[in-house]
């Protein structure tokens, strides 16, 4: 019978990996308790019975008088001291009125014992293995599933329907099916209703019987035909075809034929990377602006689709980053035939210079030349104009070729970074964090490695804690409560990814590895430096990389939904771990900046 | 006795119908308390096979003949159903019916009972009273809400019986809070309550 302890229990992860018995144990070991605001529920350095599981209100976890965290529904506190078996080492004090489940100890920790799964999900937040986290998370929820559930059938026919009557010679179908390169034809009434099919496997039959050339397709169809509306999700087709043994399965839409579909189609929905992969080559392939265009313009969607899928953003975003890098190079090179041009290389910043763009990326770039001024901005004008056209849209901000400010020669843009060392305002810091981002895309790489080398025996150990100032001038919303404005939601750009880059490429440009963009390779090149410790490096690591998912799986959901994505979590659309985790990183976000000001003295004045 | 020193027995009685002298009891539930914490774990559910009503011309949602024809007389397991609710108070929405029920059983298997009892829709409305929170409708469903208590599972006696223990939770809170501690005071003032009560909405 259904109790609602249970029902609750059953939907928190990790006890949603618990089998029926498990689940039965857990309640059947259960308490539940109030507290009133104010009341301490456990004092540090006590044991006590249970694992608290918050039902409703807020529970403060305090070491002394200070405040470290805060639970609240949904929420876990105790499991350390039930595992270790050592007392509480914080206080726990209800912040509100509060009710708590409690679990018995000896309870949790049997079916902690017995379900590897539930244990490794404990094991794995305590030691704040983010990553494995949400693979397990990935692997238990099956979001491979999703996507079967989720596709409609007419999302996959990709060709129109290759038909013909039932009165039809078996020869004409056959030459149609070759002209079409299809392995079957349709066979339909003059109303574009089913009758029946005819697959490469019946006409290999039919060559074989006596007189079959000269019969007609009703005598060789198979009928009546299997077939599938079109609105119904892939799963079923796929269910459909495995279910009667057939290779092909006709689609139909309000009675008509509208397509048809094989298993290898449905087949290549699962096979995560493959859209990317073909994306890819067309774009190498592509010879004009349009045909750019078209192969890119499935582009967010596969990403969407992608991530959707749970492949990971550094996968992801280095997938992306080779197909955008071709397709500027394309169509770069598409342009570059209409002039006569200096010498100069064409450079990438911001996310696209740390290869870090995904799906709502814009146009960030600049050109060291070594020529005419007119020509180059001529030149930088038309392939902005193609790169938007191709689909990237151009920035905001205008730091783009284009702009006379970012189209220069070698020597202005040393003068430009003297400058921007030398008089710390905060418009030369934000400049400064655009181009320290650099990475050359097409053209002459000599002319960025001369730069690069300039910038690196140039910055001044001012410049350098200016700059780790701006990275840790914006505090991530941790509040009394958990997450503050939360109500509103949360730029996760603003509070997380851009404080890690920022904070990051600080570090990377005192120990002089500004070549390298990418915030992730920086974080490992500072950790064999040993200028980052072990432990912080893979904390910042799996925050980095699990603000980017969530971004990037929020950015899906609004491109899946025909919505332009945004950088804003809302926290009741996101899963309760991921909410979980999200004030995780932002704690790391928050270490990782004391760190910093640290090291720098920021606090100390300028 | 303090209102957290005391035990309640939190109790939803299921029967085939209202009539105190035809109809019987056919499921229990009984979920245990100690001052304001719900001991979930001992819970205790049975169904009970009536004595003499027919089984199968009942129609009553969600239980199956079979379960019934499977299940205890209540007499036989009047013992320890006694023994399960020693001197608690019992505490139920409603409670009057599932007294009248209990007692008449109880009786009938030669075991006296006559437990103090707490009506929680008569402790919300004299709550409201004083805290100023006055609510018209005081059906179970409608407390759930209040108490945003998921309502997702009802319809079991267990589960019934569960929610009523957390809407009890809270109100003894309140009580707490309130300064009524002592659970002679709370019966006393629910006992005036319950005379005076006129306009009671199920």
């Amino acid at each position: 019978m259904a109790i609602p302890p249970k029902e609750f229990i059953r939907k928190i992860k990790p006890f949603s990996f618990l089998n029926e018995e498990h689940l039965d144990f857990i309640t059947r070991n259960l308490d539940v308790e109030v507290y009133e605001k104010g009341k301490t529920i456990v004092k540090k350095g006590k044991q006590t019975k249970y694992i608290f599981l918050v039902f409703s209100g807020v529970v403060g976890l305090y070491d002394d008088d200070t405040l470290i965290d805060t639970v609240s529904r949904g929420e876990v506190f105790g499991i350390l001291s039930a595992i270790t078996g050592n007392p509480f080492s914080l206080s726990a004090i209800s912040m509100d009125d509060s009710i708590c489940y409690l679990i018995k100890k000896e309870a949790f920790k049997k079916v902690f014992d017995e379900n590897p799964k539930f244990a490794a999900f404990f094991s794995t937040f305590i030691n704040r293995r983010f990553r494995s986290f949400t693979n397990l998370l990935k692997e238990t929820e099956g979001t491979y599933q999703e996507e079967i559930y989720l596709t409609r059938v007419k999302d996959i026919v990709t060709k129109e329907p290759v038909v013909c009557l039932p009165d039809t010679d078996v020869v004409e179908a056959a030459k149609t099916m070759i002209k079409n390169r299809v392995g079957s034809i349709v066979v339909v009434d003059e109303k574009l209703r089913p009758l029946g099919i005819l697959t490469d496997h019946d006409l290999r039959k039919i060559l074989v019987i006596k007189g079959g050339r000269d019969a007609k397709v009703k005598d060789f169809m198979v009928s009546p035909v299997v077939y599938v509306d079109e609105d119904k999700p892939v799963f079923e087709a796929y269910m459909t075809l495995l279910n009667k043994g057939i290779n092909h399965l006709v689609v139909v839409g309000q009675q008509k034929v509208t397509g048809v579909i094989t298993s290898k189609d449905i087949l290549t929905l699962f096979e995560p990377t493959s859209s990317l992969i073909s994306l890819y080559r067309n774009v190498r392939k592509a010879n004009t602006i349009d045909e750019l265009k078209s192969h890119l313009s499935g582009i967010r969607k596969a990403v969407a689709g992608l991530s959707i899928k749970g492949v990971h953003f550094y996968e992801l975003s280095r997938m992306i980053t080779s197909v955008y890098d071709s397709s500027v190079v394309r169509t770069i090179k598409i342009v570059e035939s209409d002039f006569d041009l200096p010498n100069y290389v064409w450079i990438h910043m911001g996310s696209s210079g740390r290869k870090e763009q995904v799906i709502a990326t814009d146009q960030d770039n600049c050109v060291i030349h070594s020529g005419e001024k007119e020509v180059m901005l001529e030149f930088a004008q038309k392939v902005n104009n193609a790169l938007e056209k191709i689909g990237i849209p151009k920035c905001e901000a205008n730091y783009m070729a284009s702009n006379p400010k970012w189209n220069l020669t070698l020597d202005e843009w040393k003068e430009n970074f003297r400058k921007w060392f030398s008089s710390l305002t905060g418009e030369n810091i934000r400049y400064l964090s655009v181009f320290l981002d650099l990475r050359p895309i097409h053209g002459d790489h000599e002319l960025y490695v001369e730069l690069i080398d300039f910038i690196k025996e140039n910055v001044s150990n001012q410049a350098i804690r200016f700059l780790a100032h701006d990275a840790t001038s914006i505090d991530p919303p941790l509040g009394l409560f958990g997450l503050k404005g939360a109500d509103k939601g949360i730029d996760i750009k603003k509070y997380g990814i851009y404080p890690i880059a920022n904070s990051v490429r600080v570090l990377a440009l005192e120990n002089k590895i500004i070549e390298t963009t990418n915030t992730k390779e920086r974080i490992e090149k500072l950790k064999e430096m040993n200028v980052l410790s072990e432990e912080r490096a893979s904390d910042i690591l799996e925050s980095y990389e699990f603000l980017q998912e969530l971004r990037l799986k929020n950015q899906s959901m609004s491109v899946s939904a025909g919505l332009k994505g945004d950088n804003i979590i809302h926290l009741e659309n996101i899963d309760r771990i991921d909410a979980y985790v999200l004030k995780e990183s932002f704690k790391i976000i928050s270490s990782f900046q004391k760190f910093i000001r640290g090291k720098y003295r920021v606090d100390a004045g300028f | 006795m303090y209102i957290r020193d005391a035990r309640f027995s939190v109790v939803d009685v299921e029967t085939t119908g209202l009539n105190l002298l035809r109809d019987e009891i056919i499921s229990i539930a009984i979920i245990p308390m100690k001052g304001t914490k719900i001991l979930a774990g001992d819970s205790f559910h049975t169904y009970i096979k009536p004595s003499s009503f027919d089984i199968k011309s009942m129609r009553i949602h969600g239980i199956s003949p079979q379960a019934l024809s499977d299940a205890p007389t209540f007499e036989s397991i009047a013992e320890k159903i006694k023994d399960m609710l020693g001197d608690s108070i019992i505490v139920g929405h409603v409670v009057e019916i599932d007294l009248d029920f209990l007692k008449k059983s109880f009786k009938n298997a030669g075991i006296k009972f006559d437990n103090n009892a707490i009506d929680i829709a008569i402790l919300e409305k004299w709550l409201g009273e004083r805290l100023g929170d006055r609510r018209t409708d005081l059906s179970l469903d409608s407390l759930i809400k209040v108490y945003n208590l998921s309502s997702r599972f009802r319809h079991s006696a267990i589960a019934d019986a569960f929610l009523t223990a957390q809407i009890f939770q809270i109100q003894l809170l309140k009580l707490l809070k309130y300064g009524m501690t002592s659970v002679e005071r709370i019966l006393s003032a629910l006992e005036s309550a319950r005379m005076s009560r006129i306009d009671f909405i199920f």
